[in-house]
């Protein structure tokens, strides 16, 4: 196992240097000026070059490039353009809210999705699988957007039950931050209120997200079902008088998880980078808005960042999920 | 029910049920909590980026720093005249050149300490020394010195008519020298005050949540006059839908993010009402005729495409009819205009006929736009449709904005759409910008229009202060430009704003548009 982590800790040297050479190349490359919003609407070319030339814009693109390595490796990922503050900032103020509506959607994902995945294999062609599969089906056609905005319209809008944006009422203060995580941040620190304020402002967006990843992982799920519970050793499980609940629990459901988690788990990656759409539709003050804003500005800096965490959350979860196939399958340890 | 039925449901109700008991639970009692009388919730579509007065340049950010910071002169309420601010008195001598400030007493910053001559100073030299957007406004200062605690001497490189306008702009709030010792890496304390405030408004940033809120509070030593608003917090909220629903529910007392085509509905709805006055912005088309397509070097050309263009139905479609005609470059409620001025209407047999004229056919353009103005996607197929009755075809160019900007300051387009509104109240923010020979690209002649009678004519007018004889000579220069058709000179928008009824005492002034006089606003 410690070969494993050395191994895949060698590659996140590798992946990192390579992102940060096709990100720095591609967002130099687009066109458009990092600087105009400090120039304002109708620049000078003095102000303009004055402006370029305090941020390094003005020099060749290689020392531009390995002066922004060297910061990296003394752990500095450079300071916005856009914001004027240092990014490592502006990501620990942004990254926690996406960390946390990920997580919760995802944990809601996996923890209804996979039951519902193998009810859905178990009870196949029956009545409740065609239930599963069509609640499925929605949540990889419906848009997010659109769902979001009916769950809006039904929850905020017409019932009054949640609200409509942001992590927390604005009269409220934030919970002391202890994890980034409001929820658990706000029951450590014992404020009820704020506890329940909290769950209600992360209900839509994370069941909004988490629709789509369960949608997703049920049909993983069933899959991978229907494939273990096609094998050998369960019909010779069930010949030898072994009971079908039995052979689920202990084999097939365990087979079954093996192929899933892999592409489960790199699915978490994908969301952290790409919940942009639930972000922007709930006003949830997570990366996706800020790295999209970035883009725009050409904030070449914070464009950076964005990808080197991203990156870097890519890798360890990558190396999360091999751990964990390395624990439940014993032909990976040979 | 039978138990095999029974059996069917079961898996599947179970999730139901424990959902909806969870969804239920965590549901129960009101969304959001009250908002007191004394707080004013703004709903506004995007964060904001900076807060150093020396360095933004845009309206959004200056919402925050406005009432923040005071200046030396102020804007008068609804006017676009200046009136003492921080500066009690001013003297202007006879060559124009020297301006002498007295500042007022009593005024303090939020840290406790007093204004005084050598925070002005401060505040004009480390802006010249950022040299961000708002240095470009004060190129005539040749130096600022402070003489004593209450005198501030200002002296000019050039006449500047414009001067003491520009001191009412956001780049003119006064910054506490405090800040001088929060400098990191010789950055003149910009990234202090990019998420700080350091003024003697009536308010100050307590807190900013990026992605969520900023919080404004009031400035306990403020000099002024106490405001009755306690605290103003300006919430995030990006979608257009959620701010309508927001304001409907008195979750939010301002809604700034409503789109053209909501405005009406939104105004029906109850305790709602909507502000409507003609603003000083412009939406305009840059007809490139010094690197453009070379047919739009002739005159003939570019009045065809002013006949050719439907300005009612542009506006129509574009802004529900909440816009003006223009008839020149500069805006209705800015002095200087010419009030006789030509304006085109739609003519396409006479379109056609300038064409001829010019001997010009089958006219390719192409037009530049990008999504940065909800409306310009609209605004550009019609004006396709309108050209293609003449005889002239246009490919629509959607372009990002970052690119499009560099494309415009390049030159590399026929056509354009563009909007414009002035930092300052004076004419030449639209003759000299957008007219001079010497000054093509971002910087403001966008159309690369050149004529020499007419840069002399802007560069007398922006040298000499006398009004009469300004608006004299910008009246000439105007007849030219129009008769010229440098631009396609389309219409004057209207400022349009959500707010709930009980909101009481905001006063718009066209020059600082989005930025609230909280100091006197209340709620009833």
């Amino acid at each position: 196992m410690l070969r494993l982590i050395r191994a895949r800790l060698a590659m996140l040297v590798i992946v990192l240097f390579g992102v940060s050479v096709i990100t720095f190349l591609m967002a130099h490359v687009l066109p458009g000026d990092p600087t105009a919003a400090l120039a304002g609407p109708h620049p000078s070319q003095e102000t303009l070059n004055s402006i370029r030339s305090q941020f390094g814009l003005d020099k060749p693109l290689p020392v531009q490039y390995f002066k922004y390595l060297s910061n990296l490796f003394h752990g500095n990922l450079g300071t916005s353009i856009r914001s004027q503050q240092p990014i490592t900032q502006e990501i620990l103020a942004f990254f926690p809210a996406t960390l946390e509506l990920v997580t919760v959607a995802f944990l809601l994902a996996i923890g209804i999705g996979i039951p519902l995945g193998v009810i859905a294999a178990v009870k196949k062609n029956t009545f409740s699988d065609y239930v599963i599969r069509l609640f499925a089906v929605g949540g990889v056609s419906i848009p997010l957007f659109w769902g979001g905005l009916v769950m809006i319209l039904i929850f905020y809008a017409k019932l009054g039950w949640l609200p409509a944006s942001g992590r927390l009422d604005i009269e409220l203060s934030s919970p002391k931050t202890i994890t980034g995580f409001y929820f658990i941040d706000a029951l450590f620190g014992g404020d009820k209120e704020t506890f329940i304020n909290v769950l209600k402002h992360l209900v839509m967006p994370s069941l909004a997200l988490g629709y789509v990843q369960l949608a997703f992982i049920v049909r993983q799920v069933r899959s991978s079902m229907l494939d273990a519970l096609s094998q050998d050793y369960y019909l010779t499980g069930r010949a030898n008088g072994l009971s079908h609940k039995f052979l689920v629990v202990r084999y097939a459901l365990r087979n079954a998880l093996i192929p899933s988690i892999t592409i489960i788990g790199l699915s978490f990656g994908s969301l952290l980078g790409g919940a942009v759409v639930t972000e922007t539709v709930f006003d949830w003050p997570g990366m996706g808005k800020y790295v999209t804003d970035s883009i725009l500005g050409r904030d070449f800096p914070a464009i950076m960042g964005f990808t080197v965490v991203i990156a870097l959350a890519y890798v360890i979860i990558n190396l999360l999920v091999d751990l964990l196939v390395y624990s439940l399958d014993p032909q990976t340890r040979k | 029910m039978t138990q095999r039925l029974r059996a069917r449901f079961s898996a599947v109700s179970v999730f139901a049920v424990v959902g909806a008991l969870a969804l239920g639970m965590i549901a129960s009692g009101p969304a959001n909590a009250a908002i007191s009388k004394t707080t004013l919730v703004v709903g506004m579509s995007a964060d904001l980026d900076y807060l150093d007065p020396a360095a933004t340049m845009d309206n959004a950010q200056w919402k925050i720093t406005y009432p923040c910071y005071q200046r030396l002169v102020e804007y008068n309420g609804a006017s676009t005249d200046v009136v003492p601010g921080l500066a009690s008195a001013w003297r202007i001598s006879r060559d124009h050149l020297t301006y002498t400030f007295t500042i007022k007493s009593g005024q303090k910053f939020s840290d406790g300490t007093a204004v005084t001559a050598k925070a002005v100073q401060y505040t004009f030299e480390r802006l010249l020394k950022v040299a961000k957007g708002p240095a470009d406004n004060f190129t005539a200062i040749a130096s600022v010195r402070a003489n004593g605690l209450k005198t501030v001497v200002f002296v000019l490189n050039q006449v500047s008519p414009q001067f003491l306008y520009t001191l009412a702009g956001n780049y003119g709030g006064i910054v506490n020298p405090a800040t001088a010792s929060k400098a990191v890496n010789g950055d003149s304390g910009q990234a202090y005050l990019a998420d700080h405030t350091a003024g003697s408004g009536a308010y100050v940033l307590t807190e900013w949540k990026k992605g969520q809120y900023l919080k404004l509070e009031q400035n306990k030593f403020y000099g002024g006059k106490k405001p009755v608003l306690e605290t103003v917090l300006f919430k995030i909220v990006g979608d257009a839908s959620s701010q309508r629903l927001q304001l409907g529910k008195g979750e939010i007392d301002i809604a700034e993010g409503i789109t053209s085509d909501q405005y009406a509905a939104v105004a029906k709805e109850d305790g709602n009402t909507v502000i409507n006055k003609p603003s000083l912005t412009v939406d305009i088309m840059y007809i490139n005729s010094g690197k453009g397509n070379a047919a739009l070097k002739n005159t003939l050309v570019r009045q065809a495409i002013s006949y050719a263009l439907d300005y009612q139905g542009i506006m129509a479609a574009t802004q529900a009819g909440n816009a003006t005609q223009m008839n020149g470059p500069i805006p209705d409620g800015m002095w200087g205009q010419d009030p006789k001025g030509f304006q085109y209407t739609t003519n396409v047999t006479k379109a056609k006929a300038l064409l001829a004229q010019a001997g010009v056919t089958n006219l390719s353009l192409d037009l530049l736009y990008s999504a940065r103005k909800s409306w310009w996607a609209s605004e550009a197929q019609l004006i396709q449709d309108n050209l293609a009755k003449a005889g002239i075809t246009v490919n629509l160019k959607l372009t990002e904005y970052a690119t499009a900007r560099k494309m415009i300051d390049a030159g590399t387009f026929d056509l354009c759409l563009g909007t414009w509104s002035p930092d300052y109240a004076d004419p030449s923010m639209f003759m000299n910008f957008w007219f001079d020979s010497g000054n093509f690209g971002l910087a403001g002649n966008r159309s690369f229009y050149s004529n020499p009678a007419v840069d002399k004519l802007i560069r007398s007018a922006a040298s000499i202060t006398d009004q009469k004889k300004r608006t004299a000579l910008y009246i000439q220069a105007q007849k030219i430009v129009v008769e010229e058709a440098a631009y396609g000179y389309l219409y004057q928008m209207n400022y349009r704003l959500a707010l709930r009824t009980d909101v009481k005492g905001f006063v718009y002034n066209p020059m600082i548009e989005q930025i609230y006089n909280l100091e006197t606003m209340y709620k009833a």
